[in-house]
């Protein structure tokens, strides 16, 4: 059943540190908000930007940093013909300012204290949220087992592919690419869509009760969840979180 | 026309800053087909306003919508949560 959270939430101003480049179209927001009042690893903020003519325009995006930081991150990936992402990606500077209202989305968070095993799934930028679990795991030292399956189009594309590679504890940790598209020279990794078969080698057996998290699009989040049904995981146990198609 | 939703996730601000506590969580018995699915889990339709409907049955579950200048909400099924006393 539902945890009622008692949970003040209200438009507050934040202000962009740094921006770090993550691939060709996606960036980090390293951001300050005074009175950030923590958040659970794998909810999000909405953004809303407004200009100078009051038009305002609002998106949500993953929360990327563990809690254990005192910055927010946020890693957003750039949507052709999009209305914000565009903006956050390609035009925002150190100094730049916009709001932030959250943190929101109990369902979709994990924490040490929650326990495991994870099965943590992401398509494209459906890594972000994952991340910020992986980082908290690693923030307290956890070895909670954790199974990472990352799909993305290209090696380009990949979000946290060095990161995801050192992360610590290793005990315990299992991190799997696909790339979908563009596979990287040499690459005898997996090279198709998320099937039946790549998550029978990656995850944990339902007998093992695994607390799984998907993320990405829309229609990948829905495959990859009937995909894990049928084969024999609790519906339950699936925490899912689709984006898109609202114009990012 | 192609069925393009994302899901509850996406009106979690919303409804948290109106409510004052987290949504996504409450546990939602469908009025229709009886289904209890959490509100993250109810498919997301973007209009106008936005439309969460069951995921079993596609039966609206709650509507997000503006009418004469003021956002109206309005729920459907049994929404049940709880918290430690």
């Amino acid at each position: 059943m539902g945890r009622l959270i008692p949970h003040r939430i209200a438009w507050r101003v934040a202000t962009v540190r740094e921006v770090v480049v993550e691939s060709p179209r996606a960036r980090t927001l390293v951001l300050e908000v005074p009175d950030w009042p923590g958040h659970r690893a794998g909810q999000h903020v909405d953004v809303r930007l407004t200009a100078e003519d009051g038009y305002q325009a609002q998106r949500s995006y993953s929360i990327a940093s563990a809690p254990e930081l005192d910055t927010l991150e946020l890693t957003v990936e750039l949507v052709d013909d999009g209305e914000v992402s565009p903006y956050l990606v390609q035009e925002l500077r150190a100094g730049d300012v916009f709001e932030v209202r959250g943190p929101v989305g109990g369902h979709f968070s994990w924490a040490v204290a929650d326990g495991g095993p994870l099965l943590l799934v992401g398509g494209g930028s459906g890594l972000v949220p994952l991340m910020s679990m992986l980082r908290h795991r690693g923030a307290r030292a956890s070895a909670v087992e954790a199974h990472v399956l990352a799909s993305a189009r290209s090696e380009q594309d990949a979000l946290y592919r060095d990161e995801l590679q050192g992360l610590e504890p290793r005990a315990g940790l299992s991190v799997a690419w696909t790339f979908t598209r563009t596979p990287p020279p040499g690459w005898s990794g997996y090279a198709r869509r998320v099937d039946a078969a790549m998550l029978a080698d990656v995850a944990p057996g339902p007998g093992e009760r695994p607390l799984i998290f998907v993320c990405g699009p829309t229609p990948f989040v829905e495959a990859v969840a009937d995909l894990l049904v049928d084969a024999g995981h609790d519906p339950r146990s699936i925490h899912a979180e689709r984006f898109g198609p609202t114009g990012g | 026309m192609t069925d393009v939703h994302t899901d509850g996730n996406g009106v979690a601000g919303l409804l948290g800053e109106l409510l004052a506590m987290e949504v996504t969580a409450l546990q939602r018995r469908c009025h229709s087909c009886g289904a209890e699915n959490p509100l993250a889990a109810h498919r997301a339709y973007h209009g106008a306003g936005v439309v969460l409907r069951c995921p079993a049955c596609a039966d609206v579950a709650l509507r997000i919508g503006v009418r004469d200048d003021a956002l109206v909400v309005e729920w459907r099924g049994t929404f049940t949560g709880q918290r430690p006393r």
